[in-house]
């Protein structure tokens, strides 16, 4: 959708809250504007990783949160997601760790496997990333137990992978409604119903852009 | 008024208020109400009621999932201290901290947000009433100055602000934390209303829904002002006008009114005395569109900048007669910072009602009143703190150190996480004569005006208070069954409860006082300061709605003082 779409569904949207002034129930008004979202490209460039790093990224993001009955992170276009916000949203010491990581990753692969990562048969690719994935939880783990918060836990790439796959995703338009449930304007408060009766049971899709 | 023809000149007004904030938005409705041409200062843009530009987005809308960028932390790295403050939704409302520098003597965290309607667009719209127990504690502790005012005094205006504004909450009968004119209270949940039980049962100690500005119900005086949506996006402005702020709620009553100039992009730098009628003729003014220096005169000025807004304004505003700082024949001016200390607390995983969960978000959650120092109990510490917290169940963020991965996680993610319960705690911050700002004559800002110098810091009473804070929480948590327990502390500076004050206190004696009871300088009775500088103590409630009281009790003595020519 354009962006001139968008901002004339912003428009419609926020007249329609001030003139409601919240009588009535906005879902049904919200139910009729929604629907359309920014697509992401099925192919993506790189702007920040190089293209042996890019392939390298949206293997792992594939894996960690795959396609299943629901799309999964290469479909929400998760890679070009973690592309950017390590480009703009990192700084420099922590890009560098990132980029050191991978190379790591890759070479323990070949050391352990005798090919590339990207080389390995998926069971093999899944075991390696499960191991190398649950060494660096374990250790983080220690840092958690200490209270030390997340953005100072000096995440090393597999775990900055992770957060940054489940962040990509399940902020994604798709991750936070069909994944997940979401509702942009609930219109009321339930403190405590039987789940089956909050929407569909599923977990509520909320804003978690702040450091996990 | 006397003089109707005064506001047909230019640049002069029966009235001026500086800021349009909390308090300024008020001083603003009740001045223009009662008939004063009034001219309404901001240093910042205008932001008209429905102008939120991140309101009605949703997450997938923004880049980085919403997260500030390095640059943005860069420019903004005094606000993200705040943790919350700087994302993609909601940065535009906090000042670049690279343009707007202060000097930090010890570490000081001044949250500011320069555009109309101020902090009151962003704030936590919890509140509360103060009690006798927090305005007679200076006299009883025999520590700073007694209030000049006390409960009775105040009640009628808590009751005029509420009536107004739209408070809901429930009616606890607690003399420590007076009941309001609620409008329906939010309602706990299962987890919350547990901990509400034990703690009745094993501590005798009240846990009740946070007390909001938000509207529960209509408002017939407020029509532009709709219910809560349970958005729970408050912090970008909220287009159905559902909290109170003074974009949604006073600027548009002082508007109606026909009495109101609302002039953006103005920094008021200082306040003109007249040796002569020993009374302040108005204000000087730098148009930050222009860079022109502009003075608007008036019968009576409203300061409401901010506390160390109106502190600079008044350190800056030195003449013959006030050689010190304007109104400073004390030597307070700019002493006595106070805020509210926090970020120290409990949280616990909580066992069973895997089986309820919730729709909407409720931009609430649940208070405990004070309960320390009460009763006869004397701690190793004098006054106390409240709690603010809430239980939901955890999302997918608990995953990020979990086994799973591939389809297992996604599914997991999908499936409601085990209920989460955190309280955390704020509490008072005495009167310190030596916790201080003053003027940085070294440093200038873009305009050439001297920058604030902040020196003030958490002691021996606030470090002790410390301890309960965070034990007090694992306690009660603890015995209500919940498991993993966690207590925190965490490094603060203080500011960062965004509830600074006391900068210039009211009191009854001038010698030791900035303001009188009705928020007036001592020195100069035309000039009324009702930001939270006028404070004496903190106590430990949000103290939002004590400035609104404060500020239309002062509108109102103004408005009389006027007409009986003595101001």
């Amino acid at each position: 959708m354009s962006d001139n779409n968008l901002m004339n569904r912003r428009e419609v949207l926020q007249r329609v809250a001030m003139l409601m002034g919240g009588a009535i129930s906005a879902p049904a008004a919200l139910a009729i504007l929604n629907g359309c979202s920014p697509k992401p490209g099925a192919s993506w460039q790189p702007l920040f990783l190089s293209k042996e790093e890019g392939a390298m990224i949206e293997d792992v993001a594939e894996l960690i949160v795959p396609r299943t009955t629901t799309p999964g992170a290469r479909d929400v276009g998760v890679p070009a997601f973690i592309d950017v916000i390590l480009k703009d949203a990192y700084p420099s010491e922590d890009q560098a760790r990132f980029i050191s990581g991978l190379r790591d990753f890759d070479a323990e692969a070949q050391r352990v496997h005798g090919k590339p990562f990207l080389q390995l048969p998926q069971t093999q690719r899944v075991s390696f990333l499960q191991q190398v994935h649950d060494a660096a939880a374990a250790a983080e783990k220690v840092q958690a137990d200490k209270e030390v918060p997340a953005g100072e836990r000096n995440r090393p790439f597999i775990l900055m992978m992770k957060e940054l796959t489940l962040l990509g995703f399940f902020t994604s338009q798709v991750g936070a409604t069909q994944v997940l449930q979401y509702v942009a304007v609930p219109g009321g408060f339930q403190a405590c119903i039987p789940i089956a009766q909050a929407g569909n049971g599923k977990q509520w899709a909320t804003e978690t852009s702040l450091r996990f | 008024m006397a003089n109707d023809q005064s506001a047909t000149q230019d640049h002069s007004y029966d009235a001026i208020v500086i800021g349009t904030g909390i308090t300024g938005g008020w001083a603003a409705k009740e001045l223009t109400e009662k008939g004063l041409k009034t001219l309404v200062l901001d240093r910042g843009r205008d932001v008209k009621h429905g102008d939120y530009p991140t309101a009605t987005k949703d997450i997938w809308e923004f880049p980085y999932a919403g997260r500030a960028t390095d640059e943005d932390m860069k420019r903004q790295a005094i606000a993200a201290r705040s943790g919350y403050a700087i994302t993609q939704a909601s940065k535009h409302w906090f000042v670049d901290d690279t343009e707007h520098p202060y000097t930090e003597i010890h570490r000081f965290d001044w949250i500011r947000g320069y555009h109309v309607g101020g902090r009151s667009i962003m704030w936590g719209r919890q509140s509360y009433r103060w009690s006798d127990l927090d305005f007679s504690a200076n006299a009883k502790d025999g520590i700073a100055v007694d209030w000049p005012v006390r409960y009775a005094e105040l009640a009628p205006w808590y009751d005029h602000v509420e009536n107004f504004i739209g408070v809901s909450g429930r009616a606890e009968g607690l003399a420590q934390l007076p009941d309001g004119k609620f409008l329906p209270p939010m309602d706990l949940n299962c987890v919350e209303t547990h901990l509400q039980q034990t703690m009745a049962e094993k501590f005798k100690r009240k846990l009740t829904i946070g007390r909001v500005a938000h509207l529960t119900a209509p408002l017939a005086h407020s029509p532009q002002r709709g219910t809560c949506q349970y958005r729970n996006l408050c912090i970008r402005g909220c287009p159905y006008g559902a909290y109170f702020s003074s974009n949604s709620s006073t600027l548009p009553a002082a508007e109606a009114t026909g009495n109101m100039t609302l002039r953006p992009n103005s920094i008021v730098y200082e306040l003109v005395y007249d040796d002569s009628t020993r009374r302040a003729t108005g204000v000087r003014v730098i148009d930050t569109e222009t860079n022109e220096h502009l003075e608007f005169t008036a019968k009576v000025i409203f300061l409401c900048a901010s506390t160390f807004g109106s502190a600079h304004v008044m350190l800056n505003s030195v003449s013959k007669r006030f050689p010190n700082g304007f109104g400073n024949d004390s030597g307070e001016l700019g002493c006595n910072i106070m805020d509210h200390h926090l970020d120290v607390g409990a949280g616990a995983l909580v066992e069973g009602y895997t089986d309820q969960y919730y729709t909407g978000r409720r931009p609430n959650g649940f208070y405990i009143p004070r309960y320390r120092n009460l009763g006869g109990e004397k701690r190793d510490y004098i006054r106390g703190f409240g709690y603010q917290g809430g239980a939901g169940r955890l999302g997918w963020t608990r995953l990020m150190l979990d086994k799973s991965l591939g389809a297992d996680l996604k599914e997991k993610a999908a499936t409601p996480g085990p209920w989460y319960i955190r309280m955390g705690a704020f509490g008072e911050i005495l009167p310190n004569h030596a916790n201080r700002v003053t003027l940085d004559k070294t440093r200038k800002d873009k305009w050439g005006l001297p920058l604030l110098a902040f020196d003030a810091q958490l002691r021996d009473n606030e470090w002790k208070m410390r301890k309960d804070m965070s034990n007090d929480a694992a306690e009660m948590l603890a015995a209500a069954g919940f498991r993993e327990v966690k207590t925190y502390d965490r490094a603060i500076g203080v500011g960062l409860g965004i509830h600074e004050m006391g900068t210039a206190r009211m009191g009854k004696d001038p010698k030791t006082s900035v303001l009188n009871k009705w928020n007036q300088v001592h020195a100069c009775p035309n000039v009324y300061v009702t930001d939270g500088s006028f404070m004496v103590s903190s106590a430990c409630q949000n103290p939002s709605l004590t400035y609104m009281a404060f500020t239309a009790r002062a509108v109102d003595h103004a408005v009389s003082e006027l007409k009986r020519g003595n101001v």
